[in-house]
């Protein structure tokens, strides 16, 4: 108790000294970050916008979390998903076309996410590191598609041409300046229902088994490797929609530096959720206001990066909470 | 003398590389899981140009030095006191070097400073990355405190009871993973001799990645940054010209990523991860 305190008071005064190094009030900063999030209609329908993707990867995270994977690739599998579901989008149109694209988004990700699981299940090669790799070769392969057969000729940048409006996620509420897409209740339902999957399914409860402990769970009848198989390409199929919804909801089109990092920060909400994935809906909202109001603290004069330091001591501070290894032999 | 140019740029894409994944090795080899090489280099790198600046080249080296050391101390912090796994803390380290790194420089920057950053001879850095390697392996193979980090990173639970201490041998290992990737750090900035945002690059994943096609060994490991370096200087060399117009760059440029992957798949020889990585 008294170390984790020591943690919080490290990371609370390693981050007044930041504030007062650029001379800005922690205090006047802590209010800029609020009211830039909360303050205002307009602000809230933008920390619901940038609380979607967190959300849906966030779940994506949480569920190979369960099964004691770390998925890091999430932000891989986000990129090839939102780069096929662009691809299918400008193809079709109406709701079918959705449909359609995010169908294409959640099996770009599956796939992507394929060889970390079967490496891991069966060659018990690290997920971390193949996920890692993963992400840069995403990077690299989108990058290639964007300069290539999926440039719209028109731009200089490389980005695609936007999708038909039919194609995309309606609005729920529409009075700007506060809207609010369909999308946010995509990521509330993903949540919901591996919530219930988990805790009232026998496949959830062999998932949980296993990442409790895969060799008890091998004695009681399951498949370990399997299950992990499973559990990483699910991961990545929910990834790959993050992605999806990203491109029908608010982007409606796939480019270069889509992601500003979307699959670290949904590491992050997965490790503040805690034990029940209804616990992924605040941790996304937060992080979700540190993005938003980063963005206000931005046009204040204070560098954004403080808030990913925040995030960083934020997810060190959760892990020694919470995923502190008990001296198990594994 | 075009063999003498590739030659040399196979050094200067290699040694940053051969420098990072020796951090990487010291930890990793103690059993300490480090995916936090990136941001040590990144701190380092902003260090190095921010107080090389004002302060003059050696005050730049001790900054990028002291600051990667701090970062990989508080890895071995987080994970060996409060026993947080340790690719979450390698997380965090990422994460809490990134947003610093960003925030020191979008304060510090000086647009009107010319002239570049002040730096040392990057001779100086090659050499040490061609003979830390050597020297690793030597100290691994020959030297006690090297046996015991090689143990403690096989089995902390037999080194225990045999009376040795993981803890303390851990904190020595990563205290060298700080000084390494510092180094790494400090040449990124001394070899372009200006300080962009991300200048790394990802050069930390891929000192990991070369860390483990070379199975955990230092003298393979610098095979492989060798390796890569000349792969990179090759595609400098040819750029533009018809020779590598078939072959899209960014084909290129995963080739190390998926070479890994193919290695960790354990196609290239067997599995070599240190039986006890990443535990308590």
């Amino acid at each position: 108790m008294w170390r984790l305190l020591a943690l919080l008071v490290g990371g609370v005064a390693i981050l007044a000294a930041a504030m007062l190094i650029s001379s800005v009030s922690p205090v006047e900063a802590v209010k800029t970050l609020i009211l830039g999030s909360l303050g205002s209609r307009g602000a809230i329908a933008g920390t619901l916008r940038e609380t979607t993707p967190l959300l849906i990867a966030g779940v994506a995270v949480y569920l190979a979390l369960r099964a004691g994977l770390f998925n890091i690739g999430v932000e891989g599998q986000l990129l090839v998903g939102a780069a096929a579901a662009t691809a299918v989008a400008l193809k079709t149109s109406g709701s079918a076309g959705f449909m359609l694209a995010a169908a294409a988004g959640v099996g770009a990700g599956a796939l992507w996410a394929l060889p970390a699981g079967w490496i891991r299940a069966y060659r018990s090669g690290h997920e971390v590191i193949t996920t890692i790799m993963l992400n840069n070769v995403a990077v690299y392969f989108t990058g290639w598609l964007l300069a290539n057969p999926m440039k719209d000729p028109q731009q200089q940048s490389p980005t695609t041409v936007s999708i038909d409006a039919s194609t995309r996620l309606p609005n729920l509420y529409s009075h700007p300046p506060l809207i609010i897409n369909v999308a946010i209740v995509v990521g509330v339902t993903a949540a919901t229902l591996l919530a219930i999957w988990l805790k009232r399914t026998i496949a959830g409860f062999e998932l949980e088994a296993v990442g409790a402990n895969p060799r008890a769970a091998q004695f009681a009848g399951i498949d370990p490797k399997r299950t992990m198989l499973l559990a990483m390409t699910s991961s990545g199929a929910i990834a790959g929609l993050a992605g999806a919804v990203q491109v029908l909801a608010y982007e409606g089109r796939f480019y270069a530096g889509f992601s500003p990092g979307y699959g670290f920060d949904s590491l992050g909400v997965a490790l503040l959720a805690g034990n029940n994935a209804l616990g992924v809906l605040p941790a996304s909202l937060l992080f979700g206001i540190l993005a938003k109001g980063g963005t206000a603290l931005q046009i204040e004069g204070v560098p954004k990066g403080i808030t990913t330091v925040i995030l960083g001591f934020l997810i060190l501070l959760a892990a020694a909470i919470r995923y502190r290894k008990v001296n198990a032999v594994a | 003398m075009p063999l003498l140019s590739v030659l040399v740029l196979t050094l200067a894409l290699g040694a940053p590389l051969i420098l990072a994944s020796m951090g990487g090795y010291t930890s990793e080899r103690s059993g300490v899981i480090n995916i936090g090489l990136e941001g040590m280099m990144m701190i380092a790198a902003c260090m190095t140009a921010v107080v090389g600046i004002p302060l003059g080249p050696v005050a730049g080296l001790a900054a990028a030095l002291v600051s990667a050391t701090l970062l990989s101390s508080l890895h071995w912090l987080v994970t060996q006191k409060y026993s947080v796994d340790h690719v979450i803390s390698g997380m965090g380290i990422n994460a809490v070097a990134a947003g610093a790194a960003s925030f020191v420089f979008g304060k510090f920057a000086d647009p009107k400073h010319e002239g570049g950053v002040p730096h040392l001879s990057v001779w100086i850095y090659y050499v040490l990355a061609i003979v830390a390697p050597l020297a690793l392996w030597l100290y691994t193979q020959r030297a006690r405190g090297g046996l015991r980090m090689v143990a403690v990173g096989a089995d902390p639970e037999k080194s225990r009871l045999m009376g040795l201490s993981p803890g303390r041998i851990r904190f020595v290992a990563l205290f060298a993973t700080g000084l390494f990737t510092g180094l790494a750090g400090a040449l990124l900035v001394s070899d372009a001799a200006i300080y962009t945002n991300n200048i790394t690059a990802g050069r930390g994943y891929i000192a990991l990645a070369a860390l483990v096609v070379g199975g955990w060994r230092p003298l393979p490991t610098l095979m492989v940054c060798l390796g890569l370096g000349f792969l990179g200087s090759l595609q400098l060399r040819f750029q533009g010209t018809d020779v590598l117009a078939v072959i899209p760059s960014q084909a290129w440029a995963s080739l190390p990523y998926l070479v890994t992957i193919i290695a960790l798949a354990g196609f290239l020889g067997k599995n070599r991860t240190p039986a006890g990585l990443g535990k308590p």
